[in-house]
């Protein structure tokens, strides 16, 4: 049936108010961090006068990447080790877990209950986590030190990514594998040759989003290290000291930690947003 | 000596039991069909002999061997999947290769396997495909060559035929035959289509409610069911049912009302009982003394071969094929003349009445 131009003029509207809606979404995401990108070139005093225009300086990178009194690379390596060790783990332990969980032979209450408990330790605020666990990390002698934070990191995104890889499990059909045992795999064939590589997509997703989760998170990071072992949020949260807050310096760190995550996202979106919505449509 | 034999195989998923008690001997290089409605545990029973389930008790022995704590890898089987259960993320190659990398073989070794059973199913061309390029009935065949590479001592094959269109299904079912018979292995094909299981097996093992009803070739069933449901399940239009009561005086003889059967020989017992005619064993005649019946035309179809009728005798409806291009008009009055030899006749149990 073809439309009358009244219906046309409708459906104009209702895209032109639903583009809307999308720009105040783009802007709303984008504003904060062109702000800040813009910020790390300014010198601080431009951005106390709120300068429109300024002739840019990498002044503020300088400091935060090769002044003699900035941890800012030391920091940046604690993060790439405490992030990248939680996230394999995270992925591992899940993809296990999520395999028991998903294909054995579970009750269905087995399996409601721990996706429900599982969100539920989502709701609870890490903060007061944290305070626990730097009481626990300090008693068995691991207070500011990587394996608490990693460890830390690890209970806090296993849940998550359980959550993310539940529909990739749902949507590999029961016939692959038994189909396999019967052409002679044993179970590590199963996951390695038939499970993981129908996974991949799945796990690369988790991967990167499990990623982004442990480089961002702040309070437990707080917590559990000191300078020495400070993870990125942390050091950027240094720049506001009492004597001073140091704006441009702190966004010039805040551009440099965003890179990793941003090229993750870049290389992975397509995995992520099949990830997201997998088992949606047939 | 039995090739694959089935020993009071049971089945129970909790307190329910499905599949009861089974005993069949099958021969080596035979072709058996689990012909039967879903949920009669056709699909579960070729499951047990795979390996994919447990059984609860009884035995299952392939080739001599018992295999109820054997494992599905080491029972030599290959099975074919509704779904067919292709790797997705593998070439053609690589899925029929995929058996054969887990059994060790060597990369010649591979070749030669893959390159006798693509030419078998005609899938050279299609080796370096992934199985979402292809079409259903290659599909269809890459599953059967992953199956054949193994050189398996039984396949088993889970109504691979349902998901392709009408057309191609005729065509695959000669096609597994042939491969079958060629290859000379042992097959146990499950499907719940009567023309399959009757134009490809050499015996069909019908199935009802977790019990084998008949365990016969294709003609036995057809000629002899051993039961009212084997009657009702094989043969299209069905056969017709008319129930009644034996009466033995002083020979024995079937009554429906106006209807009488002499019956060829002594039943057991006498009472109630049910007629079985095929549609094509009653014939119309004008000779008064041939007339077994008389019944009111309701309806006709004519197909072209043969014609079917749908008439009624005194309120049970039976249909007639006839070979000949009869017309009749609607509620007319016709003789039916029912060949004696072809009355088969069921107890109150639903059993054969043995004369």
């Amino acid at each position: 049936m073809s439309k009358t131009p009244s219906q046309f003029a409708q459906y104009r509207r209702t895209s032109l108010y639903l583009n809307g809606f999308l720009l105040l979404a783009v802007f709303a995401t984008l504003a904060p961090f062109v702000y800040i990108a813009l910020s790390s070139f300014k010198t601080q005093i431009s951005l106390l006068m709120g300068d429109v225009w300024f002739s840019p300086t990498l002044y503020n990178y300088n400091e935060v990447l090769f002044d003699r009194t900035s941890d800012y690379l030391q920091n940046f390596a604690n993060s790439v080790l405490v992030t990248s060790i939680s996230t394999f783990f995270v992925v591992l332990i899940s993809f296990f877990a999520g395999y028991s969980l998903f294909r054995m032979r579970w009750p269905n209450y087995v399996v409601n209950l721990f996706l429900i408990w599982s969100m539920a330790f989502n709701l609870i605020p890490s903060v007061s986590l944290a305070s626990a666990w730097y009481g626990m990390a300090r008693e068995v002698g691991l207070a500011n030190d990587y394996v608490a934070l990693i460890l830390a990191h690890i209970t806090l995104h296993l849940p998550m990514a359980l959550w993310l890889l539940a529909s990739f499990f749902r949507e590999i059909p029961k016939e692959l594998e038994e189909a396999a045992y019967i052409d002679g795999a044993g179970f590590v064939t199963l996951v390695r040759r038939v499970i993981a590589p129908l996974m991949a997509p799945g796990l690369v997703a988790t991967a990167i989003l499990i990623y982004v989760f442990s480089w961002n998170e702040f309070p437990v990071a707080l917590a559990l290290t000191n300078n020495e072992t400070g993870t990125v949020p942390v050091a950027i949260a240094k720049y506001a000291q009492e004597e001073e807050i140091k704006y441009t310096q702190m966004a010039a760190a805040s551009v440099l930690s965003a890179l990793p995550a941003l090229f993750a996202l870049l290389f992975g979106q397509r995995f992520i947003v099949r990830g997201i919505t997998a088992g949606a449509v047939k | 000596m039995s090739f694959v034999e089935l020993k009071d195989v049971r089945k129970a998923y909790g307190a329910v039991e499905v599949l009861h008690g089974l005993n069949a001997d099958i021969q080596e290089g035979e072709f058996i069909a689990i012909l039967g409605e879903s949920g009669c545990g056709k699909s579960t029973l070729l499951r047990t002999i795979a390996g994919l389930e447990e059984i609860s008790s009884g035995q299952i022995c392939i080739g001599g061997k018992v295999v109820n704590d054997i494992s599905p890898r080491d029972r030599n089987i290959a099975m074919v999947f509704q779904s067919y259960a292709l790797y997705p993320h593998m070439t053609v190659a690589q899925n029929i290769c995929f058996p054969l990398q887990l059994s060790g073989a060597s990369d010649a070794e591979q070749k030669t396997q893959l390159h006798r059973a693509a030419e078998m199913l005609d899938l050279t061309a299609y080796l370096d495909r992934k199985p979402r390029d292809l079409s259903g009935g290659q599909r269809q065949r890459v599953a059967m060559g992953r199956a054949i590479v193994r050189n398996p001592s039984v396949f088993l094959f889970d109504e691979p035929l349902s998901n392709l269109d009408a057309k191609l299904r005729v065509q695959m079912r000669s096609d597994i035959r042939t491969l079958q018979q060629e290859l000379g292995t042992t097959a146990i094909y499950v499907t719940h289509d009567q023309i399959e299981a009757m134009t490809m097996a050499d015996r069909i093992m019908l199935m009802n409610k977790g019990k084998i009803e008949q365990f016969g070739n294709p003609l036995q069933l057809y000629d002899q069911p051993a039961s009212k449901f084997v009657a009702g399940f094989v043969g299209s239009p069905p056969i017709n049912l008319i129930p009644g009561k034996i009466a033995s005086v002083p020979n024995a003889v079937f009554e429906c009302d106006s209807l009488r059967i002499a019956m060829p020989g002594t039943p057991l017992a006498n009472g109630e009982a049910t007629l079985g005619i095929r549609p094509e064993d009653i014939s119309f005649c004008s000779d008064s003394a041939a007339t077994n019946a008389q019944g009111q035309v309701e309806s006709m179809e004519c197909t072209g071969d043969r014609t079917v009728v749908d008439i009624s005798i005194a309120g049970t409806k039976i249909k007639v094929s006839s070979p000949q291009r009869v017309g009749f008009d609607k509620g007319a009055t016709v003789n039916l003349s029912f060949q004696p030899e072809k009355c088969h006749f069921f107890g109150p149990d639903g059993l054969r009445v043995r004369l």
